[in-house]
């Protein structure tokens, strides 16, 4: 690991000004995906700056039609969040799906959506249920946010303070897990509110989340796995490496989409 | 060189127990000396050396000790302690057998594979501590249980290793075994004076190709390579005649 400055800051002002006065500086939320690559020396953050202390940052609520959850929330505290499991347990099982019990208690859906770990989870479940990225500059929708692989619509001095997601009626996760990592192979987020119906898929696709028009177009009818029997999606566009093939992933995306529509309308 | 594989008890066992021969050997002289008795009347039984035909006797203990002391009594004949080395080289292997039992579910649409029973029965001869073999056995089965369904060295074309970490690379988690159920047979070795055969290796030659006919049993092909991961056997599938469960 190389040398780098260590700032806690206690408030989200105090962060992003740090953050604008150290270009080369890093949030540290977790520290699951960052901390690994700065002990491979793959990364050279000049400052760490460290979020646990900003208060306000955790915790998930109920407001109106919409579930906010922190960006420094923990997935084991969003996985067994009440609200969250009686609101909205299609989302509730998306933290609760993440790696291990270690990365579950250290890992937060802020650092997830902004590292957009072409294999993360919570990416599908923000694209999958149309949720909104609160920054302390903007709102953006996640359709605008996840920007390919590795990549967001974040810009320099912009940090995530929450994410607001509509309460869909239904709404479910089917992953298959990479059986060393715990990462999405293919994860699947479907979700139905009102005539927004909505098919996104982690793990499977070359430019990180991607939704399904194809599926969510016949979807319309009838939300149901009947609906997309059958249907596949092109090869063309899926990852490649050691895991998985094209094919593999494209066929995959059918199976747990199809499964997570039998647990959406269960 | 090594110990060549599963024998440690077998061979090293038997070193220890033809240098225990020579330490009774030499105890009992002790003892016949301590008894006033012929070498050849003395008997080792229960820990204890008795004089046979008579209630005379003289426990481990006072015998061990004196051995340390003979110079009272017979230290022109019997060089005092008791401290032996023993020598022991087989006159052949051993041959453990036995039988897996491996019984799969294979996600016809994943290909993804779940072990739902495991059932074993190995004959190692004598069993000197049955927990310890028990748990060679659980090991063996998780490592060949890896190998046929997890494990898999990928090396990209400059010769790299690409699966370098266990993110990438797959070790058997508690998660992917099912609860074993094993069992003993006990014919002894010829070989050793034991009768111990080795137990090390058995798990781990009998998991690979009973995973791996128990898949191709599952989906008619036996067209599979290790590690037979989901996309493998997906691939595999498409070219089979699934069976149902029965």
């Amino acid at each position: 690991m190389y040398n780098f400055t260590f700032h806690r800051p206690t408030t989200v002002r105090q962060a992003a000004g740090l953050l604008a006065r150290n270009p080369e500086a890093k949030l540290l939320a977790g520290g699951h995906s960052l901390l690994p690559v700065m002990k491979q020396r793959l990364a050279q953050p000049s400052a760490l700056i460290d979020l646990s202390l900003v208060e306000g940052l955790s915790g998930v609520e109920q407001k109106g039609r919409s579930i906010v959850i922190g960006a420094m929330t923990r997935h084991a505290d969003a996985a067994n969040s009440p609200v969250l499991q009686q609101l909205l347990p299609g989302l509730a099982s998306v933290p609760a799906s993440v790696g291990d019990p270690q990365v579950r208690n250290r890992g937060t859906i802020g650092g997830s959506i902004a590292n957009n770990d072409p294999n993360a989870d919570y990416p599908a479940a923000c694209l999958g249920l149309g949720a909104t990225i609160i920054t302390n500059k903007r709102r953006i929708a996640a359709d605008d946010f996840f920007t390919g692989m590795f990549s967001t619509a974040l810009e320099d001095g912009e940090i995530i303070t929450k994410v607001s997601f509509p309460i869909a009626k239904k709404a479910a996760y089917e992953k298959f897990k990479h059986p060393a990592s715990g990462f999405a192979l293919v994860g699947v987020f479907v979700s139905k509110r009102g005539a927004d119906i909505r098919v996104a898929v982690t793990g499977a696709g070359a430019n990180g989340v991607f939704r399904v028009k194809s599926f969510e177009e016949a979807l319309k009818k009838r939300f149901a796995a009947k609906s997309i029997e059958g249907m596949t999606i092109p090869a063309n566009g899926m990852n490649s490496d050691i895991h998985a093939s094209p094919e593999y992933r494209a066929h995959l995306v059918g199976v747990m989409a199809r499964r997570a529509l039998a647990k959406a309308t269960a | 060189m090594g110990t060549y594989g599963s024998r440690s008890g077998a061979v090293g066992m038997s070193a220890v127990v033809k240098a225990l021969d020579k330490i009774e050997a030499k105890a009992k002289k002790v003892a016949a000396h301590m008894l006033e008795a012929a070498e050849g009347d003395i008997v080792f039984k229960d820990g204890k050396f008795t004089v046979a035909g008579t209630d005379k006797s003289a426990a481990w203990g006072d015998v061990s000790l004196n051995a340390y002391i003979a110079h009272k009594f017979a230290g022109q004949e019997l060089e005092p302690g008791l401290k032996e080395t023993s020598f022991y080289d087989p006159t052949n292997f051993t041959f453990p057998a036995g039988c897996h039992i491996c019984e799969v579910e294979v996600d016809g649409e994943t290909g993804k594979t779940e072990i739902v029973n495991w059932t074993a029965v190995d004959d190692f001869g004598t069993v000197v501590n049955p927990m310890i073999v028990e748990g060679q056995v659980h090991g063996g089965i998780a490592q060949g249980i890896g190998q046929a369904l997890l494990e898999g060295a990928v090396y990209d074309k400059d010769g790299q290793l690409v699966t370098g970490s266990l993110m990438d690379y797959c070790m058997p988690h508690a998660h992917d075994l099912p609860s074993f159920k094993v069992g003993l047979t006990e014919t002894k070795a010829p070989s050793n004076p034991l009768g111990i055969k080795g137990c090390g290796e058995a798990g781990a030659i009998a998991a690979p190709a009973a995973v791996i006919n128990a898949i191709t049993d599952a989906i008619g092909s036996e067209n599979l390579i290790m590690p037979a991961t989901a996309q493998t056997v997906w691939a595999a599938l498409k070219n089979g005649q699934p069976r149902q469960a029965a």
